[in-house]
């Protein structure tokens, strides 16, 4: 009987979910609700745990309760923590969710809302949330060995290097990009310049907190940190009304970019207990209350869908960035689908503080359900707001132009009606003086977030509060991205620079620290400037380049994954981790190319360069541009090596695994496998650990 | 009524405690009961293990895009 009203519950949910999707992809021209999407991606998640994850559960890994994991074989209180299942799940979740789920889907969105959704969806459950899952499992096996570890012991050396420097590759990118967002969301923005610039000393004071009052009482710290950052909030519109105030915060692109790159810099060499730490703790709190509130606003309010279900920007001619959806949507929204940055966290301090191999299904598996729902959310958000808005706000200036009549006047050319007043308004309820061409869907983003929130608590009233705090949220979490980031980076070269002179690689040592700050900082500093100074608005180019990075990195954990998979004899599972990888080098190597070669000049990166070069030879460029046109000449040539260099190393990656796995079917090499021999558990059922 | 509030009661310090593992304010302590178990002798105080603690997490990638 419990067996049958199972099977009645789950064959329910699974008709309400294909329903829900059949009502987004199949409806035209009539506007449907946001709850369709909730519903959707919430009944497609719950069948592709309660069934995909537990065949990969039982199938293809064959998760084992008995076995003790690393964190019960070392447990030291430090690195090896046993750690309870929930507990490790928001951990996992708060490492994973960055804003790549936010802002991805909603440059997505120029498509229409339904490449990104499908994609959203499908991917996390078959690529995203397999990848996270496999690798987390084939580090708890190896006693909580990174990915780049890994890569070296089961494909073999140059696998290992060619991760090593894909983690560095988009680490460099991923900061460059993500910081040209907050520049973006900042710029002329008094308001939400001086939110973002008064987290610093509230860190500082959290930071010494911490430190010297009250050492690791991170909850009142936080609890402290999150009532000012609130404070500040309320206090940007006061500083945005002095006419003197609002001067001091009001700050170009270029400015902000300087500001930004000094943070960086300061947030790499200062100690950590003094700035990064504090910042992350208030961005972990922000983050998650920030997530549900969204979900409550969005289950509240119901907003309708206003964009089409596809728009004309599919055949590649999109104002927010070019190329076509294939295979630009599945580049662009990266980490909610599928992240190869996750396989870091999966090989990471995840697998060391894991209790029993089972909780890898959750963990692993659930918490980039998770994610992908965040990304779902995101896309709700975009796409509930008039696409002429949306539009408006995410074209660069090279495509739309400046003037509001002129910008208007091009939306509504393309087919979505755009009124310059709508604009002017919009601006004014939000209290920013423009939301013209603010490339980088982090303030389309937050315009979408406060219609939500204020539609909820406050109504129009607090509009301009709730956008300031969605810019406050997105750009703290971004910063603990880029400071977090710019920190490992800097291990990293620290690292590298060892193996040539040793002293280099001593952690503390103080040339050391600042010559390999500087190194990652001026690298990612270098994109900042260069999307910043850009034409086009620099999301044009340097987002696809972060994602083809990000989807890399993510071909190379599932090469990794395939290749353990065939040395544990799964051969007959062995579609679960291939097919995937082939999508991913497919799509990689797809957008590679037409980055690098296509004759449209606003997707391939030599054709803009040629373009450009064309009109100085014609005399085209007035004298006082040519030095900016030169220099993004040059930017372009560089992007086009950079993409060719990342494409290089997925084929050579691929050739040794390939030669890898034949050898191995063919009998010619062992497969030897590189897992920690078995212990059994000395934990009872359900009360092992803390 | 008086059993509803003692689980209610229950139920709110355990949400209290994975609140306090998730952020890392219970880090110290579970760090003595790791060494009790082991009976090896506290070697760190409060302040040294959190600036351990955070120089370990923060020297790896911790923070994904």
């Amino acid at each position: 009987m419990k067996k049958f009203i199972s099977a009645f519950v789950w064959i329910v949910i699974a008709v309400i979910g294909a329903g829900a999707l059949a009502a987004i992809a199949l409806r035209r021209n009539e506007r449907i609700s946001a709850t369709w999407f909730v519903v959707a991606a919430a009944c497609f998640y719950l069948v592709a745990y309660r069934f995909y994850s537990a065949f990969l559960a039982a199938k293809l890994v064959a998760l084992d309760d008995s076995r003790a994991t690393p964190s019960e074989r070392n447990d030291d209180g430090r690195d090896f923590v046993p750690t309870n299942k929930w507990v490790l799940f928001g951990h996992h979740f708060a490492a994973i969710a960055g804003p790549g789920p936010l802002v991805g889907p909603t440059l997505a969105a120029q498509f229409g809302y339904l490449p990104g959704t499908l994609w959203l969806i499908a991917g996390a459950a078959f690529a995203g949330c397999v990848q996270d899952f496999v690798i987390l499992f084939c580090s708890i096996r190896r006693n909580g060995k990174s990915l780049g570890e890994m890569a070296r012991d089961e494909v073999g050396k140059r696998g290992g290097f060619i991760a090593q420097l894909a983690v560095l590759a988009i680490l460099i990118i991923l900061l460059g990009v993500v910081a040209l967002v907050v520049v973006n969301a900042l710029k002329t923005s008094p308001w939400a310049t001086f939110t973002l610039a008064m987290t610093i000393p509230i860190a500082l004071l959290m930071g010494v907190y911490l430190r010297y009052l009250r050492p690791g009482r991170v909850l009142e710290a936080s609890l402290i940190g999150l009532a000012l950052v609130l404070f500040v909030v309320v206090a940007g519109q006061w500083v945005a009304d002095s006419a003197s105030w609002a001067s001091v915060f009001t700050l170009s692109g270029v400015a902000l970019a300087f500001w930004i790159i000094a943070y960086g810099f300061a947030a790499s060499a200062l100690p950590v207990w003094l700035l990064l730490a504090p910042r992350d703790y208030l961005s972990a709190f922000i983050k998650a209350g920030a997530i549900f509130s969204l979900a409550a606003g969005i289950l509240i309010v119901r907003p309708e869908i206003q964009m089409p279900a596809l728009t004309k920007f599919i055949d590649g001619s999109g104002p927010v960035f070019a190329g076509k959806v294939f295979p630009f949507c599945f580049i662009t929204i990266a980490c909610g689908a599928i992240s190869g940055f996750h396989s870091l966290i999966s090989s990471g301090t995840t697998p060391k503080m894991i209790q029993r191999e089972g909780h890898a299904r959750v963990i692993g598996y659930g918490a980039m359900l998770l994610e992908s729902f965040v990304g779902v959310m995101a896309m709700v958000a975009a796409c509930a707001m008039q696409p002429g808005v949306y539009f408006a706000i995410n074209s660069p200036a090279g495509v739309v132009g400046t003037a509001p009549d002129a910008v208007a006047a091009t939306i509504s050319g393309w087919g979505y009606h755009l009124d310059p007043q709508t604009m002017t308004n919009m601006a004014r309820a939000v209290g920013e003086q423009t939301l013209f061409n603010r490339a980088g869907g982090a303030p389309s983003l937050a315009v979408g977030m406060a219609q939500i929130f204020s539609s909820t608590i406050g109504g129009e009233r607090l509009m301009s509060i709730w956008y300031h705090f969605a810019i406050m949220f997105e750009a703290l979490f971004i910063l603990t991205v880029l400071d977090a980031g710019t920190r490992v980076g800097r291990f990293m070269v620290q690292e590298m620079g060892g193996r040539v002179w040793k002293p280099f690689g001593q952690t503390s040592w103080m040339p050391s620290v600042v010559i390999s700050s500087a190194f990652v900082v001026g690298a990612w500093g270098y994109f900042l400037y260069q999307g910043v100074i850009d034409p086009l608005g620099g999301i044009n180019s340097l987002w696809p380049l972060f994602g083809i990075a990000n989807q890399l990195l993510a071909a190379v954990a599932l090469v990794v994954a395939t290749t353990i998979l065939l040395k544990m004899g799964r051969l007959k599972w062995i579609w679960v981790t291939l097919v995937p990888t082939v999508w991913l080098i497919t799509i990689t190597m797809t957008a590679s190319w037409q980055k690098i070669f296509s004759g449209n000049a606003r997707i391939g990166f030599l054709s803009g360069a040629s373009a450009w070069a064309a009109q100085i030879a014609a005399g085209k460029i007035p004298a006082a541009r040519l030095t900016e046109i030169q220099r993004t000449i040059f930017n372009l040539r560089l992007d086009a090596v950079v993409t060719a260099v990342l494409a290089v190393m997925i084929l050579v990656l691929v050739l040794e695994a390939i030669l890898r796995w034949t050898a191995i079917l063919t009998k010619r090499s062992e497969a030897v496998l590189h897992e920690t021999p078995y212990v059994a558990t000395q934990w009872v059922a359900g009360a092992e650990g803390d | 009524m008086k059993n509803a509030f003692l689980s209610f009661q229950h139920g709110l310090r355990r949400i209290l405690e994975r609140i306090r593992e998730w952020c890392g304010d219970a880090s110290y302590e579970r760090y003595q009961r790791a060494m009790a178990r082991k009976r090896e002798p506290m070697v760190l105080s409060p302040q040294q293990f959190y600036v351990q603690q955070l120089e370990r997490k923060y020297s790896r990638p911790n923070r994904c895009c």
